[in-house]
């Protein structure tokens, strides 16, 4: 039971950042579907980093540096020339998927064993981790988990208590008054959109860099999707990431489970599908939403 | 020439030639001359019948991916679970082939394969819809997750009940001959499937602009508050879009099952839903583009595994040349706009000093 909740706790980590990044964009505004591309090559650039230079922190800055540049060319086409945002990020998406898979071979050509690094290690945090149970779920992860649970109720101080994250939120309701105050509602997009890249490709470098220890070209299979999920489930709130990225992370740690004792009635393949399941049944049951006004909708100045 | 068809083939041409250009440039990392590298893409499209013939073999799943995705898209909706609608078309033609197979003559299973794979991807995709009419939910996710899903069911019967008779592998006994869509150029693979698939793109066109179901599906896209007024019920619409969709791509999977493979393995054609977003944004979501978008990508494919197989330039160079072309094309939308306006401008200032 402590090492299932253990688990739980580990696999909502990623879902956990990404989810925030995406309602900070989606809050001014801006839904980035490329967010699975971002996940995708914060993954790969995190593996490439660790795997070249032996150093986390290189791998996480090479990962974030690669997302804050995807997300600035989504952010470049969507805000600046307007273009459809589910038209551009599907594109992006699939230029991602190809410039990994092929700068994946002219870095390492076709290795004859699968590559791996050392998985970044859990860091107990000092008396915290000696609580019986607690100290195990919560307080003996790795750094990437206590920056994600840290990160979502410091997100919610930003965006509800700040004057930035008034500023945030207005872009996304109400750009005109934001354009009246002086402020430039494009270049405030851009900025959340690129900062946005940065976090959901660390998130995605969780997946290879501190899980794994490899990287394939699947290995984010629908998570960045189920990040972008969790933004509307959680209702635009990094409180409400919070509590879905925690039932996701428990929905893939019974799979994880349940894959590897084997021998249950229930067919193994039902449980992979069980997160995305359960998206869908999330997404049927929540009634009230609460969009930001102009979500998706690219700000045309009036003259 | 209407100007307006004159920007759209010249831009659209440019943005495919760039997306070229630049993957070509990639090449250069591999110490690869993109020159020579393009020279043989084409020289081995053309080497033989049955290559050349490939093109259109590759191009037929993929014309119904593309129409599946530019259906919902002419109603503002997004399907983007058009791999997971094949996954279960596709089981869906197999199931129907191994029973029916050598029981009725050829044809007539064919017929009522043909309609299963329709019925197995447009029931999975009018679910998409029916969440969308009934409790607003987001098509673009909900149709994102069913993919992961419709993979998970055709896994598990790959495993169980679908599994070949020696029990070791993840893939199904083959089918029986008489239940193949018929060759029609003799020495290749070209199935009839390819003469349906251009068939079906005219008769989406035909429907999409000439009937009054398609208009109102257009015109929920263009304009939904309007079509409320004139007493369209969008969550029908949605739920037809989506049926009509879903059972398009389900329909790749009866040209896959019955045309190509003759079986179900597991992990085939795992790009043909986002290659058809792709077509169909490049040919604008119009079908009779659809039909040149998919040949194109078809050409891309085959050329580009040849490649990969002979020169040893990986074949993720196809993606990368479809990312590429995608994204050029979007641009191109920008610039089209762009152009437009300049055109506007003009008019008004010549009809003013007039």
């Amino acid at each position: 039971m402590i090492s299932l909740l253990t688990r739980a706790v580990l696999m909502s980590t990623p879902i956990l950042l990404g989810a925030t990044a995406e309602v900070f964009a989606e809050r001014a505004g801006m839904m980035i579907i490329a967010i699975e591309g971002i996940f995708l090559i914060g993954a790969w650039g995190g593996f490439v980093g660790v795997y070249l230079t032996q150093s986390y922190l290189l791998g996480f800055l090479l990962a974030g540096v690669l997302g804050v540049l995807a997300a600035m060319l989504y952010g470049y086409i969507t805000i600046y020339l307007k273009q459809h945002q589910i038209v551009t990020g599907i594109a992006i998406n699939i230029l991602i998927a190809g410039l990994i898979a092929f700068f994946h071979r002219v870095i390492f050509g076709i290795p004859l064993l699968p590559l791996t690094i050392e998985p970044l290690k859990t860091l107990p945090i000092p008396l915290l981790s000696k609580i019986p149970a607690i100290g195990q779920i919560l307080f003996n992860q790795n750094i990437l988990t206590y920056l994600a649970f840290i990160g979502a109720p410091l997100g919610f101080f930003i965006l509800f208590r700040t004057s930035t994250g008034l500023i945030i939120r207005s872009t996304g309701e109400n750009p005109v008054s934001v354009d009246v105050a002086g402020l430039k509602v494009e270049r405030i997009r851009f900025t959340v959109t690129a900062i946005a890249g940065f976090v959901g490709a660390i998130a995605g470098s969780f997946y290879s860099v501190a899980f794994l220890g490899m990287f394939s070209n699947t290995i984010i299979g629908g998570r960045g999707w189920i990040a972008f999920a969790i933004c509307f489930l959680g209702n635009w709130n990094p409180l409400g990431a919070l509590i879905g990225a925690l039932i996701f992370g428990l929905a893939e740690a019974i799979a994880i489970y349940m894959q590897s004792s084997g021998g249950t009635f229930l067919p193994n393949e039902l449980f992979i599908a069980l997160p995305y399941i359960l998206t869908i049944v999330l997404t049927i049951s929540r009634k009230n939403f609460n969009v930001p006004a102009k979500l998706g909708i690219p700000y045309q100045k009036e003259n | 020439m209407n100007p307006k068809i004159k920007d759209l083939i010249i831009t659209t041409f440019l943005s495919i030639l760039f997306g070229m250009i630049l993957s070509g440039l990639l090449l250069l990392f591999l110490d690869k001359n993109p020159i020579t590298a393009f020279g043989k893409l084409f020289s081995f499209l053309f080497r033989d019948g049955y290559t050349f013939a490939d093109i259109f073999v590759k191009a037929t799943p993929l014309i119904f991916t593309a129409l599946a995705f530019a259906f919902t898209f002419k109603a503002s909706l997004f399907n983007i679970g058009a791999q997971g609608q094949f996954y279960m078309g596709a089981v869906a033609a197999l199931s129907v082939s191994h029973l029916l197979g050598g029981i009725i003559p050829g044809p007539v299973a064919l017929i009522i394969i043909f309609l299963s794979s329709l019925l197995a991807g447009g029931v999975w995709g009018a679910l998409v819809g029916f969440v969308k009419a009934k409790f607003n939910a987001n098509d673009f996710l909900v149709s994102m997750m069913s993919v992961y899903i419709a993979l998970a069911f055709m896994n598990y019967l790959l495993r169980t009940v679908l599994i070949e008779s020696k029990h070791e592998y993840p893939q199904s006994d083959p089918i029986l001959k008489d239940v193949f869509l018929p060759i029609f150029v003799n020495g290749t693979r070209l199935h009839t499937g390819f003469l349906m698939a251009v068939v079906i793109a005219v008769l989406c066109w035909i429907f999409l602009y000439k009937t009054t179901y398609g208009y109102r599906i257009r015109v929920v896209g263009m304009n939904p508050i309007a079509a409320k007024f004139a007493g369209i019920e969008a969550g029908r619409i949605y739920i037809l879009a989506f049926l009509i969709s879903g059972g398009l791509a389900g329909l790749a999977g009866f040209t896959e099952v019955n045309g190509v493979q003759h079986m179900l393995v597991q992990d085939f054609n795992t790009t043909i839903g986002a290659e058809g977003i792709g077509i169909a944004i490049l040919a604008n979501a119009n079908p009779i583009g659809i039909i040149f978008g998919a040949i194109l990508f078809g050409a891309l494919k085959v050329g580009g595994s040849i490649l990969g197989q002979t020169s040893g330039i990986p074949s993720s160079i196809i993606e990368l040349m479809e990312g590429f072309v995608m994204l050029f094309v979007i641009l191109s939308y920008y610039v089209r706009r762009k152009l437009e306006l300049r055109r506007e401008i003009l008019k008004l200032k010549s009809e003013a000093e007039v």
